[in-house]
């Protein structure tokens, strides 16, 4: 009797240790799987694509990060900024450490810099600017820059802070003192302060990381214990893995019409809203668009209408949304949200008996990116719109690396290329300094050739004006001048949506008061919630 | 020949075959009076009725850019066909004169020839095309030219074979013993008895060439859109499945619906030749 007594005691204790420890062995182990398009960089000063900036964001951390739910920025791993005419200076948290045990410190900042600056990939033009990074203590930093440039500080979001220490024991074969900046290691090993930890990478096929236990601000019970980050699925296999439970969140890759039908299977649908949008670019050296008005004429004749319709997903979610102008609704200078661009056949047919070509006489070759196949739609979509007008038209399918090779020549270049350009800080200065001032003119995002002084003259105000108001005012002028000389059709702002299980929960993809307003930081896994 | 025709209608199969062809043949050459919506093999749009499953007038559902599938696929039909009958024109002449010479001459000619054919053969076939398309425009012309670069080194394989058996037969020692010149015993002696195997072999091959062409589309490198084509169709519609079968259902029914065809003739044709030899 003792003994039955004692095993059934047994047995309940045990049960409810199992039933204590259950819950939390599910917590801590969740799995987060998610996809992405091939390759994954993993070295932070090459980081440029969406899935490059999704390890960046996790691995590494940078001095600010965007404001949740408006404009501005917040300290992260610095305590507080102030600036001196061309000069600003940080003060860091003196409580952060590297996964590898290692201290932050202000070295590891001027390190940072500094190695982004001599590699020169990615997106190291931000930092073109800033002449020198310079440590006044272990825990002060001061950035020197060449000449007043008002984004300076939003262009921090793009500068991981890498471990200098971990780096400089792992230098592998180059020239010079530094030989090749730790680029093998960094390739293909992380060395950040971030939130979660690599596990395992290679580029064209997986990488997983884990959370970092030690994490300077902690993360959460209920983020994901592992994430599985997987490139180059097959739409079709990512719409049945979700289907049947064994995937997480899409890319923003994934045709609307999969999107939908994953909805209507049950899946939620994320949104990541645009600091981007989609942009018909005409080059303007050559007949008939050096004429502005057969620019005007193709801009009024642009179906705005379908091309939005052919974006929908659902009816209240869109892979983009009406366009206003060449801002983005929500940046410096953009139009109030309800001043859409509509179709105006009248005044397409009128600039076209202004423009010094007969439509008759006018072929146009419409180009689209071969590996964007929603672009072939928006060209069979002009080829319509603009027959009209009574101009023909001939579409052409370019891949992405002779597309930036013919860009190079403005003889070379297509009448028509269809873009999606984005604000890698956030900042309408990365947005339209690249696309539209002059001698920037032939990169894949200015096939316009576009020479217009006053859009200089503009360009150079906004990143240079000393006030918000300032700012706001030049890229509202700016705005208006491209409208008026309407050197591209612009298409539609640009939201990214992603279909996702219901495994998890993202605030900074779903609640508008928690979206950071910057491409890839949504994807910050700590900020996730596991829901089983 | 009444009799080959005889075996051919009375087996079920090879006159499942011949139907099979029938339709493919029949849609092609009659594709303007069939199809209807002709204009959708160009460049055309139609938002208001994209991607929709089949239904009235849309048989097979239509595209995603509203454009009728079944039209395109009657016209993809032609251009497959086109292709076919172009590549093993050129590569069965080249292969037959190849695989002749070098069996009946011998020598230095027959070791010449059949290491050039060796060498081909050597490279898989898909990889040697796209090579060929990879450097070359993808158009059609190029498809065809790819095609053809890697198909004549079988009929040159499957000749030669053949003419070292014939050569050793008494019909063709009696023609060198009076004196015929080594033209005559080639094309009139030795070739007639090669024409059941060719035959065979190329109408088994007509259902190859159209998978390996709808291949080469498949991985972009054949006709270019708006040009209907079954293979970009199978892979710009594979995207969108499940949801969106038909986009990929249809053309791919319509591949094997014509290699199914021609391989039950090829099957049929082997069986009644190898048994006239």
């Amino acid at each position: 009797m003792n003994k039955f007594y004692t095993t059934l005691l047994a047995a309940t204790m045990s049960a409810t240790a199992l039933g204590m420890v259950f819950p939390a062995v599910a917590i801590a182990e969740s799995v987060l799987r998610i996809d992405e398009v091939a390759v994954g960089e993993l070295d932070p000063a090459k980081a440029s694509d969406y899935a490059d900036s999704i390890l960046m964001f996790n691995v590494y951390d940078t001095l600010i990060l965007p404001q949740q739910g408006g404009p501005g920025q917040v300290p992260h791993l610095a305590k507080s900024w102030s600036s001196d005419g061309n000069s600003y200076t940080f003060e860091l948290r003196d409580d952060v450490k590297f996964q590898s045990g290692n201290p932050m410190t202000a070295e590891d900042v001027v390190f940072s810099l500094d190695r982004m600056k001599a590699l020169g990939q990615g997106l190291s033009f931000l930092f073109a600017d800033v002449q020198s990074a310079e440590a006044l203590g272990p825990n002060t930093v001061r950035f020197n820059l060449a000449q007043p440039y008002a984004p300076f500080v939003a262009s921090l979001l793009r500068l991981p802070i890498v471990d200098k220490q971990t780096v400089m024991a792992n230098l592998g074969d180059g020239e010079g003192e530094m030989k090749d900046w730790g680029q093998v290691y960094l390739s293909a090993n992380g060395a950040g302060t971030g939130a979660y930890m690599v596990n395992a990478h290679n580029p064209q096929d997986e990488t997983v990381m884990v959370k970092n236990g030690d994490y300077f601000i902690g993360v959460p019970d209920v983020a994901p214990h592992t994430v599985r980050l997987r490139y180059g699925l097959e739409a079709a296999t990512v719409r049945a893995l979700i289907a049947s439970g064994e995937h997480d969140i899409s890319s923003q890759w994934l045709p609307p019409e999969v999107l939908r039908a994953l909805a209507d299977d049950g899946a939620q649908l994320l949104t990541e809203a645009g600091t981007g949008a989609f942009y018909v670019k005409m080059n303007t050296t050559k007949a008939p668009f050096d004429d502005v008005h057969c620019r005007l004429a193709v801009t009024n004749a642009f179906d705005y209408g379908a091309a939005v319709k052919m974006i929908a997903v659902t009816d209240e979610i869109s892979q983009g949304s009406p366009s206003t102008g060449a801002v983005p609704v929500g940046m410096f200078g953009a139009n109030p949200a309800d001043q859409i661009l509509v179709r105006d056949m009248e005044a397409a047919k009128a600039h076209l008996s202004a423009c010094a070509y007969a439509p008759e006489d006018i072929n146009i070759e419409l180009s689209w990116i071969a590996e964007v196949p929603l672009e072939e739609r928006f060209a069979l979509l002009m080829q319509a719109n603009f027959a009209e007008l009574g101009i023909s038209s001939e579409i052409r399918k370019l891949p992405w690396a002779l597309f930036t090779e013919q860009v190079s020549t403005p003889e070379n270049t297509p009448d028509i290329s269809q873009l999606f350009v984005n604000a890698v800080t956030g900042d309408p200065d990365t947005l339209l300094f690249g696309q539209y001032n002059s001698a920037n003119a032939g990169t894949w995002q200015s096939p316009e050739y576009l020479k217009d002084d006053e859009v200089d003259r503009l360009l150079a105000e906004g990143r240079t004006a000393p006030t918000e108001a300032g700012r706001q005012e030049a890229y509202a002028a700016l705005n208006a001048r491209l409208m008026a000389i309407a050197p591209t059709i612009y298409g539609f702002d640009r939201q990214s949506v992603f279909a996702a299980s219901n495994r998890v929960k993202v605030p900074a993809l779903s609640d508008p008061d928690k979206a950071f307003g910057l491409d890839g930081m949504g994807f910050s896994f700590r900020l996730m919630e596991m829901t089983e | 020949m009444r009799r080959t025709l005889a075996i051919l209608v009375g087996n079920p199969l090879s006159l499942l075959g011949l139907f099979l062809v029938g339709i493919v043949i029949f849609s092609a050459v009659f594709a303007d009076f069939i199809a209807p919506f002709p204009e959708h093999r160009g460049a055309v749009v139609d938002f208001a009725n994209f991607n929709q499953p089949p239904a009235w007038p849309n048989i097979f559902g239509t595209d995603l850019v509203g454009r009728d599938l079944f039209s395109r696929i009657l016209y993809a039909y032609r251009i497959s066909l086109v292709l076919g009958v172009v590549v093993l024109s050129i590569a069965t002449p080249i292969g037959v004169i190849v695989g002749l010479v070098a069996g009946y001459v011998g020598g230095k000619t027959e070791y010449v020839l059949m290491r050039i054919t060796d060498v081909f053969l050597s490279i898989p076939p898909l990889v040697l095309a796209m090579a060929i398309m990879g450097v070359l425009e993808p158009t059609l012309t190029n498809g065809m030219l790819a095609v053809t670069s890697m198909w004549w080194p079988w009929y040159a394989r499957l000749v030669y074979n053949l003419t070292r058996s014939e050569k050793e037969e008494g019909y063709v020692l009696a023609a060198e013993v009076i004196g015929a010149s080594r033209a005559y015993i080639i094309f009139r002696e030795i070739l007639p008895n090669c024409v059941p195997a060719i035959i065979t072999k190329m109408t088994l091959d007509f259902g190859f060439v159209i998978i390996i062409a709808s291949s080469l589309s498949f991985l972009g490198l054949g006709v270019q859109p708006p040009t209907p084509d079954l293979g970009s169709m199978v892979a710009g519609g594979a995207s969108y499945l499940p949801d969106s079968w038909w986009l990929t259902l249809f053309p791919a029914l319509a591949i094997l619906i014509a290699v199914f065809g021609f391989n039950l003739i090829g099957d049929a044709l082997r069986e009644i030749l190898g048994a006239d030899q």
